[in-house]
Order: structure tokens, then sequence, then C-alpha cells
């Protein structure tokens, strides 16, 4: 599998912006995908969930948007993205594992964490090898930022875990051989 | 035919939560993501969540985004499929047609309306099976389209049946409980000896490289066949490994057709790139012309098309 741009090191702080633009936004899109399929097979419980989730992607992309301003941003073609992952860190894929039109609010949350952890180790490694001071400050602050959204979502996964809720039934399972 | 291009005509939709910031205009129009929303219909997919068809469906929006292709200039077609009932989903003309007849609406609509970009779409049944003859002919035509089948080896609309494309020794079916014991359809050497100018091989899973696969085979003047390894989540949860399997195929640029059909040959089927590519002419309303020959022939004979229509529908 093709890694978009691995190694590649970020140049600029309008680079770094980018790149945070594009994994909030496809974040939201994959939650929302995520939320809409869910809905589309009764799993409300888990769309709801996915729902806030996408909410909060759309939150930090306008945060990150915020921080653009005026300035120019670089077009970047998709696949030419300085990542390591075949898609934004926070993007997910369609290989995500455990997602089924049966899982549950805690396995929807151990997804989220893992999407989540995977942004902040983007981020804190472009603190750690942008090529400019202020690429790597303004990388940092976002990491810090991530780290707060880690803990929320481990709050709730941790609440979710107490309320043990069931998966729901599948009244319609795939018709192959016992 | 239905119509969703006026969505995407009239304002991307991009996530804007209550009491947050608009995202200023200048990202709207350089950010993948966000503007490939424009190309996203209202319909939500009834796909199966973690279905392999997310990935293309991301990928098909993103790859128009790139290129800038204006929504009502683009038509996308299909059989009948779960993967079929991607026109709906895109805000794009759409065409969901009859099982395994997506090549030839494609073809018909391209020759009528020779500026519309036309992509055909379905699965393995839809386009080796009950279309496997239009495929043929379509890959030995070079009209100007681009073709992409989501593969997952089976049938999974009619709840999981052995496509052309799925293992003989396959068993998970009441249909087939002990495999169809009937060799595999290989869609890459086939597209190849039937004479297809391009053909690429891509991964639903690796989003990226599957847009740059599409964006090329847009760009590609002539028949453009894209084989997209699109896993099933529901009844082949086998083929979540497919992402430790697939890996480059090396043979970028590929148009030494000696060296594309020895891979194709011998390849495990997981080789991910361009495969073959080459500029032959491009079949235009019943004759092989240049580029510039196509243009005037087509735009000719949709003139006279016009003229039929107009004197038998009044």
């Amino acid at each position: 599998m093709s890694a978009t741009n691995p190694g590649g090191i970020i140049e600029s702080v309008a680079e770094l912006l980018a790149h945070a633009l594009e994994l909030e936004y496809a974040s939201h899109a994959h939650y929302a995908q995520l939320a809409d399929s869910m809905a589309v097979h009764h799993n409300t419980a888990v769309a709801q969930l996915f729902r806030r989730l996408a909410t909060m992607s759309a939150e930090h992309a306008a945060a990150v948007a915020a921080r653009v301003g005026d300035m120019d941003l670089p077009r970047i073609p998709p696949w030419g993205f300085k990542w390591e992952c075949p898609d934004a860190p926070e993007g997910g894929d369609c290989m995500d594992p455990g997602v089924s039109f049966g899982m549950t609010t805690v396995q929807a949350l151990e997804l989220a964490l893992h999407n989540e952890r995977r942004g902040h180790a983007y981020y804190a490694h472009c603190a750690a090898s942008a090529a400019v001071p202020d690429a790597r400050s303004l990388a940092a602050e976002m990491a810090a930022e991530e780290a707060e959204h880690l803990s929320l979502l481990e709050r709730m996964l941790a609440e979710e875990r107490r309320q043990h809720r069931n998966a729901p039934d599948d009244l319609d399972p795939p018709h192959t051989p016992a | 035919m239905h119509d969703n291009s006026q969505r995407a005509a009239g304002a991307a939709s991009p996530p804007r939560p209550s009491g947050a910031n608009a995202p200023a205009a200048q990202p709207r129009a350089v950010i993948p993501s966000l503007r490939a929303q424009a190309y996203k219909s209202h319909v939500k997919p009834v796909w199966c969540p973690g279905c392999g068809h997310f990935g293309v469906l991301a990928a098909l929006t993103k790859t128009l985004a790139y290129l800038e292709l204006p929504p009502e200039r683009v038509a996308v077609v299909s059989g009948i499929g779960c993967s079929s009932r991607l026109p709906a989903y895109l805000a794009v003309h759409g065409f969901h047609g009859l099982h395994g007849r997506a090549l030839p609406l494609a073809a018909g609509l391209k020759s009528a309306r020779p500026e519309l970009t036309v992509i055909a779409a379905g699965g393995d049944g839809d386009g080796f099976s009950i279309g496997g003859n239009h495929f043929l002919h379509a890959c030995r035509r070079n009209q100007d389209l681009t073709y992409i089948v989501m593969d997952n080896e089976v049938y999974g609309m009619t709840k999981g049946q052995a496509s052309p494309t799925t293992q003989p020794d396959w068993c998970r079916s009441k249909l087939t409980p002990h495999g169809t014991g009937i060799r595999r359809f290989q869609p890459a050497a086939i597209a190849l000896a039937a004479g297809a100018s391009f053909i690429a091989r891509g991964f639903a899973g690796d989003p990226a490289g599957l847009t740059r696969l599409l964006a090329a085979a847009i760009e590609h003047p002539g028949f453009a066949f894209v084989h997209v390894l699109s896993p099933c989540r529901t009844y082949r949860p086998e083929q979540q490994a497919w992402k430790d399997r697939v890996h480059p195929c090396g043979l970028e640029p590929a148009r030494d057709i000696a060296r594309a059909a020895e891979l194709i040959q011998r390849d495990d089927g997981m080789a991910l790139g361009i495969l073959f590519e080459q500029q032959i002419p491009v079949y235009a309303a019943g004759v092989v012309a240049t580029n510039d020959e196509h243009r005037r022939h087509t735009a000719a004979n949709a003139g006279a098309l016009a003229q039929i229509e107009a004197e038998l529908c009044r």
C-alpha cells in the first residue's frame, strides 16, 4: 500500500496548516459517512455517536481555518500529503478494523481513539521535524490540542464501558454456511 | 438519467458547526477533502459500514475535484449491484442501468454527448460475467471512457454468491458449498489481450493511490480500465487482509506491452499501479480518428442526432 509521501518534511507554516485542514476535514467526512451508514442500518446509538464525533471534527477544522486567515495555502494533490498512512491520519479508511453495521458505541469510540492517536502522533512528528521554527511551534500547539481531544475521548470511552450497551441484534445475517 | 449536478454546481456544503467560525474561502478552494464534498449527493449510501466501495467513492470525488471537472460535465453510468449504486451518491449526472450494461450505455452516451466526461462503474459480476462481452469490445474499441470495476470477488447484493473472480475453492456460500471449481477470470490479462490502452489496478484501502490512478485514467485519451480491489466486509471478511498483501507493481511508466503481459500473468493479483498504457487512436462515432478528427466527427454526429430527436419527438 502506498503511503502518500513517506518521510516528507513540512517546510512552512502554510504547508502545516494545509495538512491540518485536510486532516480535520477528512476526519469530518469519515465520521459523517459512518454516521449516515449506521443510520441507514438502524444502529441509532452508534450513528448518534459518529454524528457527535463529526461535529467535533468540524469544530476542529473551523479552529484550524481560523488560524489560516489571509495566508495563501499550497495546493497539494490528494496523493501529495506528507504522512505515512494511505489517507489522512484521522481520516481512517475502509479497512478500519471493527467497523460493521453491528458495532457498539465502545467499538466506535475505540476507533475514534485510534484515529485521534494517529493525529496526535502526526503533529508530534511535525513538531520535531518541521523545517522552520514557526511550523514546529504551531505543530506543538496542535499536538497539545490533540492530547486534549484524546483525554476527552478516553473519558467518553470509560463512560461507555461502564454502561455495558449490547450490540444491536442482526435481523438479517449473512446467508453463509454454518 | 438523473441530474444531481445542480447540487454540486450550486454550492459545496463544507462542514460548518453552529457557533464555530466558518472556514475561510481560500481553504475551500485548496483542501481536497473539502473540495470533494461538492461532488457528493445528499443520498446516503446503503453500503455496509466498512465496505471498500466507500474508499472508491471518496477517491472518485477527490479526483473530480482535483481535475476541476464541472459536475454538469461529468456522467457516471452503472449496471446493477452494490457498487453500481455509485451514481446516486455523486452530484453529477448519473444513470443506473441494466445488469451488465454499464458499458454500452456509457458508449452510447459518449457518442451522443462527446463533451461529457463519461465514467462507467460497477462490480465484478456486473462487468465480467453479465457484461463480460461488452468489456471485451469496449477494450478493443478504445472509445474515450473510464471504466471502474470494484472487485470484491462476490455478488454481495444478492447475499454472497461466487462471482467470476472468486477463487475456485471459496465455499462460504450455500450455493457453492464445495467451491465453484472454476478458474478465476483475470481482468487485467483479458483487458490487455482485448486491446485496452490503459489498465490500472488500485485498492480501496489506499484512497490516495487510487485517486492518482483515477486521475490518470480520466485524463487518458481512450478506454481506461481501472480494476479496484474493494473488500466486502460482510461476505468476504477475510479480504481485510488485502491491506497487508497489496504492493506496487513497479512498472510505471508501463508502456512495454511484453513487460506488462509478463507481470500480469505472473503476479499475485495484488500489484497496484498503472499496469499498461499506450496512446492509440481513439474511437469516435464509427471511425478510428485522431483526436482532432474525433472532435469534429462526434460534434457532427451529435448534431445529426439532435435533428433526428427533434423530428421524432414532436
